[in-house]
């Protein structure tokens, strides 16, 4: 039929594209997480299951990905929930109101290199702007924060908040603007406060945006990569080795491509089983509101 | 009384959000090679404009090359994708055929494995292409997005769809209607598109740290990065000169384009 | 295999040269540099030198060998004696031994001996070295002259190191100076007769006996329990580097570490004095090791005619008299490492010279590696105040796991 010949023709680029930059190399992944393969050396030698073993053995990974998961777990909802909050704040009718959301929006288009350098300077102990400020009010202000085990996942974590302000921001503001005005006035007859507005009305109201922002931000969570490679290089300690890195590391630093393809694989089956919890939980709510 | 309350604390959002920013003009403009200054310090006594120069005109370093390439692998990318995603947006939106279903739904899936998880049979197929350590390399995979088709293809199913029977009844190809009606009445989406697609091009720091490796061909964004430990771990001036110097062409573009930012965003989070 | 990418400017040849210099800056020593560089393409007019400086050691290691992957290292490559057997041993370098002995060869007589070993393998050599430096201690006369405390001698022990480090600590100024680089406290733990790895490149041995313990036990009390040295934290406070700030009277470091202190503002040249490391017993001979660098030619070079031109230039005597008053090292070559030797500190060097053994990196495959487990047990030590037996415990276990690999 020429309607389906038309439809396949017109997406034929966009559909090998994506075969070879995204659907093939997933096969390819777990090709080739089953070689024990050094780039260097460009040698590579089948050993069926053993690079799944060894990343299991090794607890390097594993360690990874528990930092990942905590960096997400921390990262998202303390993310999702500034942002609503600066949403709800922006979406008033205020003189000026237009000039702070740009403003707001500006972190998350900018270089990530240079927000790197930029924030290892605020993150230095005593003189760096945080600790500067701290100082001013006579709080300690001889933290290192990216140096310190304890405080640089905290301090990247803070940092990824204001990067990434901007477009939770907009998302949320869409839906705010989309909640019928009547369900506020059927809640104010009913007597209901501010307050109660807000929990019964407002927040079921924006599932779907919350589910899409929770959604999106943990994808790039668990890939989050500039700001580690640049800021911390997974130290100290390993306390900021995030997957990302991880696997960076493992395969362009190491140049064991077999390994990192099996730690690729695994963090795909992560992303994906989160993707899909965080869809029924966010999912069902909206259906229950 | 409730007003003046948002605005201050509007206000006091907006100095923490730029904080950042202003430290960075204001360290980067004392002296090279000075240690930190406190805080008391911290507006230059006689500002160091000689930063700037060092930084842009390091003979170690061609920042006007990262600057072109940057700007050839932004364009380039920006134009073929909007050609290519255009193309399967419209089919999916407008062409009711056999397996469009499926291949929106591909391409949806595919958004979530993108970046760790290809990068290295991506690598490694440019690698047998012939294809790193050029321009090309850095082009090629941007060439298409699932995301730039998944927004595109939700503008256009906003479009009444009169439009094309009225034109199909007069005879029109597929392409004409492509062309002629579907493409002039996208033109916000493809404008956000652009402005998303330039904008994530520019600050692509992964792909293009791994893919290239000559100095002439490193984009702006990968090029700076050699600025952070050029001086000694310690020369915070220059390195600050060389963050502002990376940020103000963005900041000036962002300007200009923000408002396709915010409808773009709102386009994606509305299913 | 150049792409679409930009080619070669108006036919001339463009050779890729890199080393691990980032971005210069305007002191005497980029300027000097810069005009060898320059002198090289006046010499060669159909050759444009394009510097690609990789900032970082560690980086510059695995971005070599990532060009290499995707065939398209640099033409010509700095070699480092701390990363040599990762490259030498793998193939990844062009022999230079047919080149060397041909008609525009080099004559291999003219440098020393110890600074050629790290790249020769049997008759084969990798790369023709530039200059080297055993790592010494340095130490600012004033500060120790306005502490009236004695200046560091031939055979000090660390009693005697700790003694002059208490007395020179006063207020914000430090006896001493480290940071977490292994390359720096590494001498440390070979002066108290430890090791990191043992003559078959394992770790678990030597890395946790009792001397290695106990050295990495004493560089940690000189910041927490005697407190003559400034912590990692302290240091990231300052924002300059304390030795070359007047901040500590003495620090570990190499040749190189001239290019930085004369261009200081707060240190004179002249108050620069270096001696031989401590020792841990009285009567034992201070050992130290050669940093050593070199220039090599990548294996997937199409401009080998060109680089070999730039590596004989670049190790002649005469732009060897010029570069080397950069002060960033000793000069590989005799000729001009003797001819530089006029002041009590250059020839101080050469004394120290002869206790000098290459770095395990020059033999063990993976010692980037090696040196990054290093960093991240002197942080968990220095930093979360982890025992350091554990930490190289943890270390040892770390390493050899990795290196098991390769």
């Amino acid at each position: 039929m020429k309607r389906n010949r038309a439809g396949w023709l017109f997406t034929l680029p966009a559909t090998i594209h994506l075969l070879i930059f995204a659907v093939l190399p997933v096969g390819y992944t777990i090709f080739l997480s089953f070689y024990n393969w050094n780039l260097i050396r460009d040698e590579r030698r089948f050993i069926g299951l053993g690079n799944y073993l060894r990343i299991w053995q090794d607890g390097g990974f594993l360690k990874s990905v528990l930092n990942s998961a905590i960096y997400t777990a921390a990262s998202v909802p303390i993310g999702a929930a500034v942002a609503l909050g600066v949403a709800l704040l922006v979406t008033q009718k205020v003189k000026g109101v237009t000039a702070f959301r740009t403003l707001y929006f500006l972190p998350s288009v900018c270089s990530q290199v240079a927000i790197a350098m930029i924030w290892i300077y605020i993150f230095l102990p005593k003189k760096g702007m945080i600790n500067a400020v701290l100082g001013m009010f006579g709080a300690p202000n001889g933290t290192d924060f990216l140096g310190t085990s304890g405080w640089a996942m905290a301090a990247l974590v803070f940092m990824s908040i204001w990067v990434a302000l901007g477009p939770r921001m907009v998302l949320y503001m869409a839906g705010i603007l989309n909640v019928p005005g009547y369900l506020y006035e059927a809640a104010e007859l009913d007597g209901a406060t501010k307050n109660q507005q807000f929990w019964h009305v407002t927040l079921p109201q924006l599932a779907p945006t919350t589910l899409f922002v929770v959604i999106t931000s943990t994808i790039g969570g668990f890939q989050v990569f500039t700001p580690v490679y640049m800021m911390t290089k997974g130290g100290p300690e390993g306390s900021t080795d995030v997957v990302g890195y991880h696997i960076y590391s493992a395969a362009w630093e190491r140049f064991q491509v077999g390994e990192a393809g099996a730690m690729s694989f695994v963090l795909f089956l992560i992303i994906l089983s989160v993707s899909i919890i965080q869809f029924r939980v966010i999912g069902n709510k909206q259906v229950d509101g | 009384m409730k007003r003046i309350f948002s605005w201050l604390a509007m206000l006091a959002l907006a100095i923490f959000l730029i904080a950042p920013f202003v430290w960075m003009v204001l360290v980067s403009l004392h002296p090279a090679k000075s240690p930190i200054p406190d805080y008391k310090d911290l507006i230059p006594k006689q500002p160091q404009w000689g930063n700037y120069k060092l930084v842009l005109f390091s003979p170690e370093v061609p920042v006007g090359r990262f600057f072109l390439n940057s700007i050839i692998v932004a364009v380039a990318v920006v134009i073929g994708q909007l050609f290519i995603t255009s193309l399967a947006a419209y089919a999916m939106a407008r062409i009711k055929f056999k397996g469009a279903q499926f291949l929106f739904w591909l391409f949806l899936a595919s958004m979530m494995f993108a970046g760790v998880v290809t990068q290295i049979p991506v690598y490694l197929f440019m690698r047998s292409a012939g294809l790193l350590d050029s321009l090309s390399a850095l082009i090629i995979p941007g060439l298409s997005s699932a995301y730039s088709v998944f927004l595109i293809r939700q503008f256009l199913l906003g479009l009444p769809f009169e439009l094309d029977e009225a034109a199909y009844i007069d005879g029109a190809s597929y392409w004409v209607v492509y062309s002629r009606i579907m493409m002039p009445l996208s033109k916000p989406a493809l404008a956000t598109v652009a402005s998303f697609t330039f904008f994530s091009v520019w600050t692509d720091f992964f792909w293009p740290l791994l893919a290239t490796n000559s100095m002439r061909l490193r984009t702006l964004e990968v090029g700076l990065s050699i600025f952070k430990n050029s001086y000694g771990t310690t020369n915070w001036p220059l390195q600050m000169a060389a963050a502002v110097i990376t940020l103000l062409p963005m900041v000036i573009v962002f300007l200009f384009s923000q408002r396709y930012f915010t409808k773009g965003i709102q386009m994606s989070g509305m299913k | 295999m150049a792409g679409c990418g930009p080619g070669p400017s108006g036919g001339k040849i463009v050779l890729r040269i890199a080393d691990w210099g980032g971005a210069g800056d305007d002191s005497v020593s980029a300027q000097i540099e810069r005009d060898v560089y320059a002198g090289f393409e006046k010499l060669y007019p159909n050759i444009e030198i394009q510097r690609e400086g990789i900032p970082g050691s560690q980086d510059y290691v695995k971005k070599i060998l990532l060009g290499f992957i995707s065939h398209s290292e640099p033409d010509v490559i700095r070699l480092d004696a701390s990363s040599a057997a990762v490259f030498v041993d793998n193939d990844i370098l062009l022999d230079l031994a047919p080149l060397t002995n041909g008609k525009q060869g080099i004559n291999l007589s003219d440098f020393f001996p110890n600074t050629l070993e790290v790249a020769q393998r049997g008759k084969s050599i990798y790369a023709i070295p530039v200059d080297f430096t055993p790592m010494v201690m340095y130490y600012n006369r004033r500060l120790f002259d306005e502490a009236h405390v004695p200046y560091p001698t031939e055979n000090w022990t660390w009693a005697e190191f700790l003694d002059r480090a208490q007395k020179l600590t006063k207020g914000d100024r430090f006896g001493y100076t480290f940071t977490n680089w292994m390359a720096g406290w590494i001498l440390w733990i070979w002066n108290n007769s430890g090791d990191v790895l043992d003559q078959h490149g394992k770790a678990s041995s030597t890395a946790t006996s009792q001397s290695t313990v106990d050295a990495v036990t004493f560089i940690r009390d000189l910041v927490n329990k005697y407190k003559v040295a400034p912590s990692l934290s302290q240091q990231a406070a300052e924002g300059a580097l304390p030795f070359a700030n007047g901040d500590a009277a003495m620090e570990m470091s190499g040749h190189w570490n001239l290019t930085t202190l004369t261009s200081a503002p707060k240190i004179h040249l002249d108050d620069v004095g270096v001696a031989p490391i401590p020792v841990s017993q009285p009567g034992q001979k201070p050992v130290t090791v050669l940093y050593e660098s070199g220039w090599a030619i990548g294996k997937h070079s199409q401009h080998t005619d060109a680089a070999w031109k730039f590596i004989r230039y670049f190790t002649s005597a005469a732009v060897q008299r010029q570069l080397q008053k950069t002060g960033i090292g000793v000069c590989a070559r005799k000729d001009i490492a003797n001819e530089r030797a006029v002041n009590d500190r250059e020839r101080e060097f050469l004394k120290i010279v002869p206790s000098g053994k290459n770095p395990w990196g020059a033999k063990v495959q993976g010692y980037d590696f090696v040196e990054d487990e290093g960093t991240k047990m002197m942080d968990s030590v220095l930093k979360s105040g982890k025992d350091p037996r554990a930490a190289l415990k943890d270390f040892a276990s770390n390493v050899d796991r990795e290196l098991g690999k390769q």
